[in-house]
């Protein structure tokens, strides 16, 4: 946390009177708050290809987790306007060339994203991933990282995993291989936003476990 | 900024809207409210053992994504147990039942459509509002699951005690007391004057106050008994009872009910109670030398159902019990044959057909068997089989499972074949299915190995699933015989009873209601080539196979469950009340409740045979 501070300090000047800085004003909440008063943006992002150099951002999803539960009325999924053709990968994500055309520019996506995250905790299942392609749009607009505090359900739970000694077999941190052990249902299909709200789920699970008899506070995310 | 909360969810939820249609009764809503009805949806997520009430949980409808919530009232009392796609509504509860609490009895993801939205979509949809004013599904399928604690100590009294009483007159010398206490094989005798009980007279009192006195034969029995006894009433609990006589030291108990002297209960009645225990009757049968040991043995079974129902053991799990004994029986048959007939020549399998392959048995089920024998039989092996099958199907009538009165018996040629020729049979009823034959033979396509080579009967399940599933006219035939019957219900859903004859006013319970459900299960389960023989079994099958939707599935088991119960509730009042077993029951015996809820199960079968007659009859008229 302090080093998120930290870090934001070395670019305000660069992000100064942005969309950025207004999301990075909104504070961020002290790490002992309980999980139930604190508002998480849980995201997916598709793209086409794992890497920011090959690849480029094509759509994402996310949900508002709030007071311990999702209100579906938050969900937001957005296509992005491709840069290049799709191609291939479309097999993978069901992402279109035609559909893709259709979608909006990275700026209005950047705005619309950074008004729902403002005062919020992000939440990726494997963040890694998507914060790389997130950043890569920061780094566009406004030439600095995103830099909002990030919840990654994929750690948390090999933290659970590792913590009750279990042998972590490879794919056993999978999404819906995560989502089994909580009894959550299976999802046939995928896009950004399913997929944000499996994680969302998953989230509530996580969080549900452990708090079950006691409070919950943030630092236990990290 | 933050935008405004969209009016309907994004095409991306659709899997959301896909899973509420199939919970009753958002497949009541159109296209744009059920979107509108994801778009309002909050999800929460409970660990098994949360508990809530309506004062501690947001108020909505809550239907339950994954996992499974129990709903108790402020007694603790189990009224409903729900899983995925099932709904409830904890404020909407309260009225009806007090208080009632939700407990997480798995861990289970909700979805809650917060109060303000779930009153609009009932004020916009009147299927919708009148699937919760009328809580018609709901209201069946808590009847269905309904299940107090079994506990055999709990019983009353009055379900164990003997009703076979000896009463004697004061002044009845003590020598005619004893024989007649000899030559109704019972250890105590009641004395009265007039309808008054005033006296009890046990062995015990014979050779403590009689015998060893040493008191002439002609001394009067009021000289010897235990003058105004202690009694017991009926409603007494069997802990109790067994409580007061340990108290007392006494062996038998008057059992009184209604101010009237009823019945007798003695202690070894009470050890007896720990025995009814169906795991260990089903072992006495296994023990049994010879057909009259059978047949004493199951002469209890009527009295055993009694106590099991009292006790609260739920419509399948009796009819499991009972079919579980009439295997029992069969198997034992078959062994007396073979230490009778010698080993069988080659090997065959006994299969049960109809009820007891289904695992269905109810009292005063008939037989339904044959013999599935391997190809490798020759002629002279057959008379083998022939003497096997009489003693078996004889023994079995007089265990009172009466001779088949359509002949489906291993006793006749047609249903004691080699598996060739067996095949062969199969082949050629589904080839050319005239309706009479579809009837006769509906009942082979739920068949059950018992004893023997298991392999046989699945081996001619393949060749029959193989045969009916592609053949649309045979299942047409079938779907005719499955649509014959309907529900008993007339317009504005008034029970149809007959109007005439020794079953005046009432309805079939096992025709009208039973055996369209198995027929139309059975009809699914054939055309998708459904192994499964029993009917839950079936269904559970058909949803998950996605050949039925969920709540089809659901709806058809609860209805079947609800009508097995009636026609057991119905079946043990008759045997308490000394009567014959029957499936004819006056509607007008029932509670307004139970009413309601037939009407309900019957509403379904009639949907269900509509589903039928489109799915198999579509052009056949």
């Amino acid at each position: 946390m302090l080093s998120l501070a930290l870090r934001r300090l070395w670019y305000a000047r660069k992000v100064a009177g942005s969309a950025l800085q207004q999301a990075w004003e909104s504070g961020i909440s002290p790490a002992g708050t309980d999980w139930r008063e604190v508002s998480f943006l849980v995201c997916d992002a598709e793209m086409s290809a794992l890497d920011t150099s090959e690849g480029e951002l094509l759509s994402l999803g996310w949900v508002v987790v709030e007071r311990g539960a999702i209100a579906l009325a938050s969900a937001r999924h957005y296509l992005l306007k491709a840069r290049h053709s799709v191609g291939q990968s479309a097999t993978i994500h069901q992402l279109r060339d035609c559909e893709l055309r259709e979608g909006i520019s990275e700026d209005e996506l950047l705005e619309l994203f950074l008004a729902a995250a403002t005062g919020k905790i992000l939440v990726f299942h494997n963040a890694s991933l998507d914060t790389a392609f997130l950043n890569q749009l920061t780094y566009r607009a406004f030439a600095a990282p995103l830099l909002m505090p990030t919840v990654d359900t994929l750690l948390l739970e090999e933290k659970v995993l590792r913590r009750s000694d279990t042998v972590i077999k490879p794919g056993d941190l999978r999404l819906q291989a995560c989502r089994d052990r909580y009894n959550l249902p299976i999802y046939r299909a995928h896009n950004a936003l399913l997929d944000a709200l499996a994680t969302a789920e998953l989230l509530l699970a996580q969080a549900g476990h452990r708090s079950a008899k006691e409070r919950f506070p943030l630092r236990n995310f990290f | 900024m933050e935008s405004s909360d969209l009016d309907y969810a994004s095409p991306e939820l659709a899997t959301i809207a896909e899973f509420l249609q199939q919970s009753l009764p958002f497949n009541e809503l159109s296209d744009p409210l059920l979107r509108r009805a994801v778009g309002k949806t909050v999800i929460h997520y409970h660990c098994r053992g949360d508990r809530f009430s309506k004062d501690s949980a947001e108020m909505g409808l809550r239907i339950v994504r994954s996992g499974a919530v129990e709903i108790r009232d402020d007694k603790n009392k189990l009224l409903d147990r729900l899983g995925e796609g099932e709904s409830f509504h904890i404020g909407g509860l309260n009225a009806e039942n007090g208080n009632v609490q939700a407990i997480v009895i798995e861990d289970a993801l909700l979805y809650l459509l917060p109060d303000q939205h779930y009153y609009k979509l009932r004020e916009e949809n009147r299927q919708f509002d009148r699937y919760f004013s009328g809580q018609r599904s709901r209201r069946l399928r808590r009847a269905a699951r309904y299940e107090p604690i079994p506990n055999s100590m709990m019983r009353e009294v009055s379900s164990l005690m003997s009703t076979d009483l000896l009463t004697v007159a004061p002044a009845l010398d003590v020598r005619a007391v004893a024989a007649a206490m000899t030559k109704r094989r019972v250890s105590s005798a009641f004395v009265v004057e007039g309808e008054e009980l005033v006296g009890i007279v046990t062995d015990r009192d014979l050779r403590v106050r009689f015998v060893a006195q040493g008191l002439p034969p002609d001394t009067a029995v009021q000289d010897i008994m235990s003058r105004n006894p202690e009694h017991i009433e009926g409603s007494h609990t069997l802990f109790a009872t067994t409580l007061l006589m340990t108290q007392r030291g006494y062996h038998h108990f008057p059992v009184m009910c209604d101010g009237k002297l009823s019945g007798v209960v003695t202690t070894s009645d009470l050890i007896l109670a720990k025995q009814d225990d169906p795991v260990y009757l089903v072992q006495h049968i296994s023990r049994q030398g010879d057909v009259q040991g059978l047949v004493e043995v199951v002469s209890g079974m009527p009295m055993l159902l009694v106590q099991w129902v009292k006790s609260g053991i739920r419509a399948q799990q009796v009819s499991q019990i009972l079919t579980a004994i009439s295997d029992a029986i069969t198997v034992r048959l078959i062994q007396l044959a073979e230490q009778k007939l010698g080993p069988a020549p080659v090997p065959y399998c006994w299969t049960g057909f109809g009820s007891q392959a289904r695992g269905e048995q109810l009292l005063g089920a008939d037989q339904d068997n044959g013999l599935i024998i391997s190809d490798e039989m020759r002629s002279e092996h057959r008379p083998w089989f022939s003497a096997m099958a009489s003693f078996v199907c004889d023994g079995l009538n007089a265990c009172g499972y009466v001779y088949c009165p359509g002949d489906i018996m291993a006793t006749t040629e047609q249903w004691c074949q080699s598996l060739g020729e067996w095949q062969d049979t199969v082949r050629r009823w589904t080839v050319s299915p005239t309706p009479d034959a579809v009837m006769r033979v509906s009942i082979f396509f739920d068949l059950r190995a018992i004893h023997g080579d298991a392999s046989l009967c699945k081996r001619l399940q393949e060749v029959m699933l193989e045969q009916a599933s592609a053949n649309t006219i045979f299942l047409a035939a079938l779907a005719a015989n499955a649509l014959d019957t309907k529900p008993p219900l007339g317009i504005f859903r008034r029970f149809v009873v007959d109007r005439n004859g020794e079953h005046r006013d009432s309805l079939d319970l096992k025709k009208r209601g039973v055996l369209p459900v198995t027929e139309i299960v059975r009809l699914h389960a054939l055309a998708h080539k459904i192994t499964a023989v029993n009917t839950d079994e079936r269904l559970q099958a058909l949803a998950k196979t996605g050949h039925m939707s969920i709540t089809d599935s659901r709806n058809l088991a609860d209805a079947l469950h609800f009508i097995q119960r009636q026609r057991i509730e119905y079946q043990t009042e008759q045997i308490s009340r000394g009567e014959a077993v029957s499936n004819f029951l006056n509607p007008r015996s029932l509670s307004k409740m139970a009413k309601e809820q037939l009407r309900d199960a019957f509403t379904i079968i009639d949907e269900s045979q509509s589903a039928v007659k489109q799915a198999f009859r579509q052009g056949m008229g």
